[in-house]
């Protein structure tokens, strides 16, 4: 889920206008055939993550490009996603605290996580899940009494076809989740039925994530009207500070901010493994050096785009322009050889 | 989900645990001699300055007398016991009692004690003896016998005074590993409770006992318990938090992963879940292992009182550990970062209230945190009667006069006060907080409430990353198991807890289901 659901409704608002949210759940389910591909790569090339199937399949050459690319995609996207930390907190929150210390908190955080393993980082992950969901809900729930419904109609007023271009504004998110499955491979059970329980794991968080982006998308279009949610780019903050209970809760931004911190440090964690999982793949740079030396590189990354729109165009580039096509291409093609291998019985090394 | 299946994967690797037990340490024992006097002479040079050492030289029967000397320690033994039925019935032996292996008879015919035990090497008597025990030499045998007829100075089985209870046994553990143990076979009356004694410390030759129950513990973790404890090589342990450091799984963290428990119906309660006791002479602090984050909101009253209160007291547990933990750091985030978050009344309250204060709300919060923890530390190490004056003073101090004489606002003294209550509501937890919450206060004071969340963050993924003897810190609740929440957040009837926690025990069975009662229709009616 990561932080999909902190731009999403921006994005399809963008593209598709006041019809925008009824692209979030189609796109998502788009994740479901690319889930599907790399788990049918995990049954056929047990305990091995992605770019090491591609140097088998594609050969030593066309293997470690792709893992080169994989490794810069992926490292510079998790720069950019340190640098929207800073960014958030500042625009919303702490605009007088030096940016340079959520950077650092963040990524101490980060790098903490990722030395404590995998099995750790699947717990946290655990934790703050439910936490993210209760926030969004509550979030979405406090903000029913500020609802007009009628900026949703007409329906479908500019016909289809914007809904298809905002589908693949969303593509990417489930991009995101296909690249950090590229790498998690080699820690899966291989046997059918623990399989068997992945794929329907596949099907579940797709529409559940998709689901609630959905939502989220729905209920910002209806607060502030498709314009506004296109020039809100962090509108689920902006309904954070609107909220009001009575008069005792007011302007609880602050803390979904605490739980969406949550949620980006599980992103930015999932880059850093992937980086690390691609330097060792590829390069055979493991060890501890090799971790700070990434971390160093995210926080370069991040003060290299300090402000909030030069950020916000970079991260659009980086998922419509690097991580879309790069995935799709990649995980089809590395499908469909591999497929084509097996058919002829053909074995790389 | 993702948890599961990568614990699932990783389970295969895990390493094994079958290295053999502890072993004693192989030296060469010295033998006991046929001629008694040289046995004497090897005991004097054992204990060359022993003025407390008891040697008492004696004949065995009048006609063919055999010469003999029982040794032991002023002070370990029972004397009128001893008197009674060691010396009485061996100075009224008769030579024709005598007859065949003058050590076998005494042993089998004469001596009026439960336990006596025949020894060969010097090293087994010298143990004997420093153990309490009265130890026997007889001249031609070159074999001794020692008697366990013990008796020091021992406190009486009493109230624990750190865990008190309104309803429940009042019983507590001592300082005799004996009675210890008796105390927990007198819960658990069942031959499965398996008590394997060990040894120790070089100098101290401490006693301590492995207690678990066969076919409802681990074995796994019993065969690594005993594991940890044998390659403890130290000087002395004088008591269970010596053990405690040498084998538990993260020396460096806040958060301990071996319970203890001075209760015997606590430390059954655990022993009946799946755990594994170790009891150590000299001390009633008995360590249960494995320990896991949730056992610090439960307490033995909940067991025996009705589920609604119960379940009413731990959540209201798990808010005073989030209080005494955060409170004091979110206050400072609030006031000085986040005044948006405050009802706008509440907030004018507060300005109001902190406008003479001379400080910033951080430099308030740790000073009156560290007069507290001053105070708290007084209060406990001086005598009662001293203690409630300084905690009356202390209350004046860091209340009253702070607040009159301008140097602190009124809230925060509410806060520290709120804070330190609730720190004693979860009294395992009660170091862990205390740090825990300065820490806190540090991240809040320069960051409001991302370095709160950073500082909860960080502590959630150390906790992710404990495991006590195998078992992660947080289970049930992450990796979340369903069954095992029956007695986390809630407190089912006891006729609804039928398992035992999952991932303490292969043997998940308590009880059989459908235990609800049903009592029959009123025939009245």
């Amino acid at each position: 889920m990561g932080t999909t659901f902190l731009p999403v409704a921006s994005i399809v608002s963008s593209a598709g206008g006041r019809d925008g949210w009824m692209i979030v759940l189609p796109a998502f389910i788009l994740g479901i055939p690319y889930g599907l591909m790399v788990l049918s790569l995990l049954s056929q090339f047990p305990n091995k993550n992605l770019l090491q199937v591609s140097e088998i399949v594609f050969g030593k050459g066309i293997g470690k490009l792709i893992g080169v690319l994989y490794i810069l995609i992926t490292g510079y996207f998790g720069g950019l996603l340190l640098g929207q930390v800073g960014d958030i907190y500042e625009r919303s929150i702490m605009p007088l605290t030096p940016i340079s210390l959520f950077y650092l908190g963040t990524i101490i955080l980060v790098f903490y996580l990722c030395k404590s393993g995998i099995e750790v980082f699947a717990r946290f992950s655990e934790v703050i899940f439910p936490l993210i969901i209760l926030a969004l809900i509550l979030n979405l729930t406090l903000s029913i009494s500020r609802i007009e419904p009628g900026v949703l109609l007409p329906i479908l007023s500019e016909g289809v076809m914007p809904l298809f271009w905002g589908g693949l504004k969303v593509a990417p998110f489930v991009m995101e989740y296909i690249l950090f499955m590229a790498g998690i491979l080699a820690f899966l059970p291989t046997d059918m039925k623990e399989i068997g329980q992945l794929r329907r794991e596949v099907w579940r968080a797709v529409f559940l994530v998709g689901i609630l982006d959905m939502f989220v998308a729905f209920t910002q279009i209806l607060v502030f009207g498709p314009f506004e949610t296109t020039r809100i780019v962090y509108g689920l903050l902006v309904l954070g500070k609107m909220v009001e209970v009575s008069r005792t809760v007011a302007g609880v931004e602050s803390l979904f901010l605490g739980v969406w911190l949550g949620a980006l440090v599980i992103k930015i964690s999932a880059f850093l493994f992937t980086v690390v999982w691609g330097l060792e793949t590829v390069m055979n740079l493991k060890g501890l050096k090799w971790e700070i030396a990434v971390c160093a590189v995210f926080m370069g990354i991040a003060f290299g785009f300090v402000r909030g729109s030069v950020l916000i165009s970079e991260i659009s580039f980086v998922d419509n322009y690097l991580i879309l096509p790069f995935t799709t291409i990649w995980i089809l093609g590395l499908w469909g050889t591999a497929r084509w291998k097996k058919g002829k019985n053909i074995r790389g090394n | 989900m993702l948890t599961k299946i990568i614990r699932k994967s990783t389970r295969k690797k895990r390493r094994q645990s079958s290295e053999p037990l502890c072993q004693n340490p192989s030296g060469n024992p010295t033998t006991l001699s046929k001629k008694l006097e040289d046995n004497r002479q090897a005991i004097l040079n054992t204990f060359p300055k022993a003025d407390d050492l008891v040697i008492r030289e004696f004949t065995i029967g009048s006609e063919a007398p055999v010469q003999a000397f029982a040794v032991m320690i002023f002070g370990l033994f029972n004397e009128d016991s001893v008197n009674e039925n060691l010396f009485k019935p061996l100075l009224s032996v008769h030579n024709n009692q005598l007859t065949g292996s003058t050590l076998e008879i005494i042993k089998e015919s004469i001596l009026s004690v439960s336990s006596v035990q025949e020894v060969q090497t010097l090293e087994d008597t010298v143990t004997g003896i420093l153990s309490g025990d009265t130890v026997l030499f007889i001249d031609g045998a070159d074999r001794a016998l020692i008697a366990s007829i013990r008796g020091f100075a021992a406190r009486s089985v009493e109230e624990p005074s750190t865990e008190s209870v309104i309803r429940g046994p009042r019983e507590g553990f001592v300082e005799s590993l004996g009675t210890n143990i008796s105390l927990i076979r007198r819960k658990i009356k069942n031959p499965n409770l398996m008590v394997e004694k060990m040894t120790v410390g070089r100098q101290t030759k401490t006693s301590l006992a492995i207690v678990h129950i066969q076919g409802i513990a681990n074995d796994e973790v019993v065969q690594e318990v005993k594991k940890r404890i044998c390659r403890i090589e130290t000087d002395s342990v004088l008591e269970s938090g010596y053990i405690e450091s040498f084998i538990e799984d993260a020396p460096y963290s806040l958060f301990p992963t071996v319970g203890n428990s001075e209760k015997p119906d606590i430390v059954s309660a655990k022993l009946l879940e799946g755990r594994v006791a170790i009891l150590t002479d000299g001390t009633p602090l008995v360590l249960t292992v494995p320990y896991l984050f949730i056992e610090a909101f439960q307490n033995s009253e909940d067991y025996y009182s009705r589920p609604y209160l119960a379940t009413f007291i731990r959540w209201l547990r798990w808010l005073a550990f989030f209080i005494s933990t955060f409170v004091p750091a979110l206050y400072v985030a609030i006031t000085t970062y986040h005044q948006e978050l405050l009802p706008t009344s509440l907030l004018i309250s507060i300005a109001s209230a902190n406008e003479g204060s001379p400080f910033p709300t951080i430099v308030e919060a740790l000073l009156m945190q560290i007069a507290y923890e001053i105070l708290r530390e007084a209060g406990l190490r001086l005598p009662k009667a001293v203690g409630q004056a300084v905690s009356i003073v202390g209350a004046l101090v860091i209340g009253e006069a702070a607040v009159s004489a301008g140097l602190v606002g009124a809230p925060m003294v509410v806060v520290v006060a709120l804070t330190g209550i609730s720190s004693f509501v979860v009294p395992a937890f009660t170091d862990v907080t205390t740090i825990a919450r300065f820490v806190l206060l540090i991240l809040s004071s320069f960051s409001g409430l991302y370095g709160v969340m950073l500082g909860f963050a960080g502590f959630v993924i150390h906790q992710l990353s404990l495991r006590s003897f195998g078992v992660p810190y947080m289970s049930p609740l992450v990796p979340l198991n369903g069954s095992g929440l029956n007695d986390v957040i809630i407190r089912k009837p006891w006729w609804a807890m039928t398992s035992r926690p999952h991932s303490l025990s292969r043997n998940t069975t308590r009880q059989v289901d459908s235990l609800a009662p049903s009592p029959p229709e009123n025939p009245g009616n």
